[in-house]
């Protein structure tokens, strides 16, 4: 699943003392409510899950025991797992880097025409869902794909590498990840001073030279920490794995956690744990140096980017510019497409002639499986729900973390980011612990009914919600408030009047983001769907494995849609935004 | 001037109240037992099966046709996991299932040995094979399903006559097979193939070391061969009579050395919240409606009476390889940690 870190958006909070609290919150605040309700709300939901799997993994009939984690060691197949987990880790990290930087740089730097449209081109990588992209690669490469319909036309014994291996699982995953890294470094480079630069080619370093010397290290932080969130983004994904490697016997860990939990159910569930505890700390691991070096990095952030062209490419702005987009289409577009035009096929190994295309795969779909409505109903209203709560909470706990930063709310946004920053396996997993039985003997029913996706989708996206929250709260100087109340607005007048008009286009960038998430999601889905519950993500998947390659995709295709026409609402948000930002000052109220 | 609901305050603080109860907006609608007058059955059926989803969703269509009344939700996944499903929610305190159907008789007999099933005879027993449903009326098979060898009819010119081609050099990384962890039809094949004269492990081991790829379903094998991806592929019989059907260019082949065979059995859980219509979907399933659509769909039916589909044999003229019922039940298990180890899977 695609996932924009809460640690890519860095924020410092003024540990300024406001005295115009609203008054709801001021009798919140140090009071006796919000504690009593918070924290053993903030402790279930994000605490005990986590405590529940590592205490699980530890457990045996016989006390306290380390025999999960020797059981493990001892078998061969978790050493060759841990193996390819590395290897796919670090490959998809180098590329995704490669490519980033490469972006970063000519966006950046350089002059080449339709910077504004190439933006969001990157970002299309990262908004499809990874099982889509995959799907439209393997579907492109594949033996019935337009690779390999090229190649037999070259040459009829010639055949496409197999996407079905470790290197399309890189190579996928790589270009999954790359707006990441870009998104991060784009930044990093515009704040490098162009003096410094200067000045070393002044001193008679070449191109090059300046690059290696001046630029390089200064960017350094910040493609260390793209580098490290890619690291965790790579870690947390279960689709490119499920659906090109485990066809082929690669096992990831992620993947390897899903085998033995769907496998062998709850027999299954204390070796599912050791392996997640494994898997949860490399992540928090990664998280943490990331956090720290961005906390090291904020220095230059009083730098204002610099977004004027520095090299101009002169006779090669055309055919640098064409062959950028010519990479990016190759990347998306037509995968896409190819994966769109196999969806039309009437059976799975036929040519693509007019007499086998059909639109059967998508009547089927549509209209003759009631379970696929049922899922895109359920993702829909899964979705929704999980944004409205996510807006409503996150929002209100964004604005108490920012105009009164304590040692209380602190704390429980490091709890409220951690089932975001474990890997979503990992976190399923602590999830079904938990609700199966939360008090042993009691078993609420939550398990196995949509409600546990709800609590599941709500704890792991709340804290994308807080941090854009808490970005759109920061830009709002508290004066602003203080002259309402001044000027005698009352506390709903303050917010309906004030605040939100301010803050809700930041506010609605979040919601729609957690919206896109949740629309998608499979990690997480994949562990606790039960009949009636599936979700879109689910429902691709399991027509994938049992070998329905063509509803899949024509389900794939659709989703496709339904992204475009989310990501163009958002876009149009953006907008919005950046143009309330320009008249930020002058509304009329 | 923009105006915004006055009420989303305190909806804001009502939602963060709720927050600590975590919306139980999503509470999936209990099932409702049946209406209570007994004549007319509804509700919501909840079926639990490892066929192909396409026909997962016809059999639940046609059984509409009969009973309007009755809401059936399907989840569909491989045997195994399946029943690593029903495990978690047994767990959990509450398995949703009112119905099984399955990949084969080994699967039921470890869930009638954990006393998770119900005894129901169906009227329409009768005209079943008396060997192919439980004594004690747990579970009844439905249909008769062989795994066969599936070949690309563009790859491999003539069809292989024995399972032996499988460790011979034709047949070196083209290969593919299900993988019992997903399976339950792979699951019963290897437990009886690990167990019949002149296979055994030793077998296997062959296979594999002749490059054997292990994918999760039948389904997955059968688009493996039926694009060229595989030349050589063990399969259930109907799939690859199906896809040759509709025009894929694959073959299927009865080795000689005899086939293992499954029944896709039916059953209805011990809790089972709505054994009215539980009851009425296995009659329906074997009744001769039930059978004669099986047949349409393409698998061998159960039934007397009712001929196989085009390009399939009828139970009768099989050679079929079988294993100790009990035996396959108790090392299922081992067996399946057994193939991890062996396939590295």
């Amino acid at each position: 699943m695609s996932e924009i870190h809460p640690h890519s958006v860095s924020v410092q909070y003024k540990g300024k003392d406001h005295s115009i609290l609203p008054q709801f919150v001021r009798r919140f605040r140090g009071g006796w409510a919000a504690r009593l309700l918070g924290v053993p709300a903030v402790l279930l939901l994000f605490v005990f899950p986590v405590a529940k799997l590592v205490w699980l993994s530890f457990q045996s009939d016989a006390g306290i025991t380390l025999a999960h984690y020797r059981e493990l060691i001892h078998q061969e197949r978790f050493w060759i797992t841990l193996q390819s987990t590395v290897t796919v880790v670090l490959g998809s990290t180098a590329l995704s880097l490669l490519l980033g930087t490469v972006f970063a740089w000519f966006v950046a730097y350089t002059d080449i025409g339709r910077k504004r449209m190439l933006h969001p081109a990157i970002l299309l990588c990262f908004i499809l869902p990874s099982y889509v992209l995959t799907l439209s690669w393997s579907s492109f490469i594949g033996p019935q794909g337009w690779v390999s319909q090229l190649l037999q036309w070259i040459n009829p014994g010639l055949t496409p590498w197999s996407m079905y291996s470790m290197g399309g699982i890189i190579f996928v995953m790589g270009i999954h990840h790359f707006p990441l890294v870009y998104m991060l470094t784009l930044d990093v480079f515009r704040k490098i001073p162009r003096d410094l630069e200067w000045a070393a080619r002044a001193g008679g370093l070449g191109k090059f030279k300046t690059f290696c010397r001046i630029t390089l290290p200064l960017a350094l932080p910040g493609l260390t920490a793209g580098g490290l969130l890619v690291f965790l983004a790579s870690l947390d994904n279960f689709g490119i794995p499920a659906f090109l490697g485990t066809p082929v016997n690669i096992s990831v860990l992620s993947t390897l956690i899903y085998e033995e939990i769907v496998g062998f159910g709850p027999s299954a569930f204390a070796r599912g744990a050791s392996l997640s505890v494994l898997l949860g700390t490399a992540a928090v691991l990664g998280s943490l140096l990331q956090w720290m070096l961005l906390r090291k990095s904020h220095a230059p952030d009083a730098v204002q980017p610099d977004s004027v062209p520095r090299y101009s490419l002169g006779k090669f702005r055309k055919p640098v510019s064409a062959a950028l987009w010519a990479f990016l289409l190759l990347i998306t577009a037509v995968p896409v497409s190819s994966m769109i035009s196999l969806s039309l096929k009437r059976a799975y190994g036929l040519g693509l002639t007019a007499s086998n295309l059909t639109f059967d795969n998508y009547r089927y779909i549509l209209f003759e499986n009631p379970r696929v409505w049922t899922s895109i109903q359920n993702s829909l209203i899964l979705s929704l729900v999980t944004m409205l709560v996510c807006l409503a909470a996150g929002s209100l706990f964004a604005y108490l973390r920012v105009r009164k930063p304590s040692p209380w709310t602190k704390a429980a946004e490091i709890a409220a980011s951690v089932p975001y920053t474990l890997p979503g396996i990992v976190f399923a997993l602590s999830m079904i612990l938990v609700w199966m039985e939360p008090i042993p003997g009691w078993n609420p029913g939550i398990y196995g009914t949509m409600s546990i996706l709800f609590i599941a989708y709500i704890c792991r996206f709340l804290i994308l919600q807080i941090r854009t929250g808490v970005t759109a709260f920061m830009q709002i100087d508290a004066s602003i408030e203080e002259a309402a109340r001044v000027s005698g607005a009352g506390i709903r007048r303050r917010w309906t009047a004030v605040l939100l008009p301010l803050v809700l286009p930041g506010l609605l960038t979040g919601g729609i983001l957690v919206f896109l998430m949740s629309l998608t999601e499979l990690t997480v889905s994949a562990l606790l769907y039960a009949s009636g519950s599936q979700t879109i993500g689910v429902t691709i998947f399991s027509f994938e494995q049992a070998g329905d390659t063509l509803y899949s995709t024509a389900l794939s295709s659709l989703i496709v849609a339904l992204i475009g026409a989310g990501g163009a609402v958002l876009l149009l948000i953006r907008k919005w935004n950046s143009r309330q930002g320009e008249g930020g000052h002058s509304h009329e109220y | 001037m923009r105006t915004v609901k006055s009420g989303l305050i305190l909806s804001a603080l009502a939602a963060m109240l709720v927050f600590s109860g975590c919306s139980d907006k999503g509470q999936a609608s209990q099932a409702q037992s049946g209406s209570g007058n007994g004549a007319s059955i509804s509700g919501k059926l909840s079926f639990y099966t490892s066929q192909p989803e396409e026909d997962a969703t016809k059999l639940a269509a046609a059984f509409n046709q009969k009973y309007p009344g009755v809401d059936v939700a399907i989840f569909r996944s491989g045997t195994e996991e399946v029943t690593a499903k029903l495990q978690a929610e047994k767990q959990a305190g509450q398995i949703q299932a009112d119905v099984l159907l399955l990949a084969d008789s080994v699967t039921f007999e470890s869930l009638k040995k954990q006393d998770l099933l119900q005894a129901y005879k169906s009227p329409e027993l009768g005209e079943i094979p008396a060997e192919l449903a439980d004594p004690d009326g747990m579970y009844t098979g439905t249909k008769v399903m062989a795994t066969v060898l599936a070949t690309n009819t563009q790859k491999v010119k003539t069809a292989p006559t024995s399972w032996k081609v499988l460790t011979e050099a034709a047949a070196k990384d083209t290969g593919i097979m299900p993988s019992p962890l997903y399976s339950g039809a792979a699951a019963y094949n290897i437990g009886v193939l690990s167990r019949t004269d002149g296979f055994g492990w030793e077998f296997l081991q062959a296979v594999k070391d002749n490059g054997m790829a292990v994918i999760k379903g039948n389904g997955a094998v059968m688009k493996a061969v039926a694009s060229g991806e595989k030349s050589y592929g063990m399969v259930v019989d109907f799939m690859v009579a199906r896809e040759k059907a509709k025009g894929s260019p694959v073959e299927l082949t009865y080795p000689e050395e005899g086939v293992p065979i499954i029944t896709e059995p039916i059953g209805i859980m011990k809790d089972a919240k709505n054994t009215a219509a539980a009851q009425a979907f296995v009659d329906f399933v074997l009744s001769e409606d039930g059978q004669k659509l099986a047949a349409e769909i393409g698998y061998s039916p159960i039934r007397k009476g009712i001929s196989a589909p085009q390009g399939l044999k009828s139970i009768s003229e099989m050679k079929i390889l079988s294993g100790d019922l009990a035996k396959l039940t108790d090392e299922r298990e081992s067996d399946k940690q057994k193939f991890i180890d062996m396939f590295g899977q």
